[in-house]
């Protein structure tokens, strides 16, 4: 058997009297003015723009990556730009090139008489003797 | 309470002091609005400790936007917004996290709300015993209703506010208030059909 809509609405009325525990409020506004001192507290301290800026990340949602990923690049192009500019390079001192060839002493007759002129002494690519 | 345009809000000597850093005055709201709230955010979250936290940051809320509330609606209808929005967005959070809430989440209290206990019958165990399995069935048939639907259910059935109040604190018709209504006892009806005698 289905209750009526009016059973139905009795039945729920009876939540109406549901109350929180003795005391409950009393608690309440103690712990409420502590969570307020201590949200005071951190607003003005040091850390105080840390957590402005971590609650104003929190509430953006997805679209925190898209911020945080283009801070990342801006900065690492400042970082970038701004670099060369700071670095200071010593110039290291050139010597002078040397651009005097001395001629070498030319051979002497003896000297090309000497000299092994056979093909098996002119490497693999000559005739060959056998 | 609905909001009258002719009638001045009740609140707004205690809000104009806060507005200017008067605990004392804010302290005086919250002891007005705390059980009522109590009872609406506890009904849509069927959770004690959940229902304590979010309760404090309603009114944290409420006391940090005290300057930008421009009276254009009674400081009750103000702050049951407040509480009906973020109490939404909590129970949408707690389904993410968990993939919705368990029976076993209830907490033990509204399964066993001595509100529901009904004294004529303390002498009769059999009948005492069915009104609980009736009022466990009642607390997971309104678990099993939308959100939207469990809102409107928690705010005319338990506790007591007329159809216009309601669309003006949901900021929606009347008309939407009475077929979400229509809608949640339907679905209750059938819900408790087994249990009904």
């Amino acid at each position: 058997m289905k209750p009526t809509v009016e059973e139905i609405g009795t039945l729920l009325a009876l939540k109406r009297h549901e109350r929180p525990e003795e005391g409950f409020l009393d608690d309440f506004l103690r712990d409420f003015h502590q969570r307020r001192r201590a949200e005071e507290a951190l607003k003005t301290g040091p850390a105080g723009w840390w957590h402005r800026l971590s609650s104003w990340a929190s509430g953006l949602g997805a679209s925190k990556w898209a911020y945080g990923a283009g801070l990342a690049y801006a900065g690492v192009a400042a970082l970038f730009l701004l670099s060369p500019n700071s670095v200071q390079v010593q110039p290291t001192p050139i010597a002078p090139a040397m651009y005097k060839v001395e001629p070498a002493e030319p051979l002497k007759v003896e000297q090309l008489d000497a000299l092994d002129w056979r093909p098996s002494s002119q490497g693999t690519t000559g005739e060959q003797e056998f | 309470m609905p909001d009258d345009p002719l009638q001045p809000d009740p609140d707004e000597d205690l809000v104009a002091r806060a507005r200017t850093g008067d605990t004392r005055a804010f302290d005086a709201l919250i002891l007005k609005y705390g059980e009522k709230l109590y009872g609406l955010v506890y009904n849509m979250t069927s959770h004690k400790e959940d229902t304590y936290d979010l309760l404090q940051e309603i009114f944290a809320k409420a006391y940090h936007s005290l300057p930008k509330f421009r009276g254009h609606s009674s400081f009750y209808t103000w702050i049951y917004q407040i509480s009906v929005n973020m109490t939404l967005n909590f129970i949408k959070k707690r389904k993410r996290r968990s993939g919705g809430m368990s029976l076993n989440d209830i907490d033990s209290a509204v399964q066993m709300d001595p509100a529901l206990v009904d004294t004529s019958h303390m002498a009769n165990p059999e009948k005492q015993s069915k009104l609980h399995e009736l009022q466990k069935r009642l607390n997971e048939a309104m678990l099993s209703l939308s959100e939207a639907h469990r809102t409107v259910v928690t705010m005319f059935d338990i506790q007591g506010i007329p159809h216009a109040e309601i669309a003006r604190i949901l900021k929606t018709s009347e008309g939407t208030v009475r077929s979400r209504l229509h809608y949640a006892h339907l679905q209750l009806q059938s819900k408790l059909q087994d249990y009904w005698e």
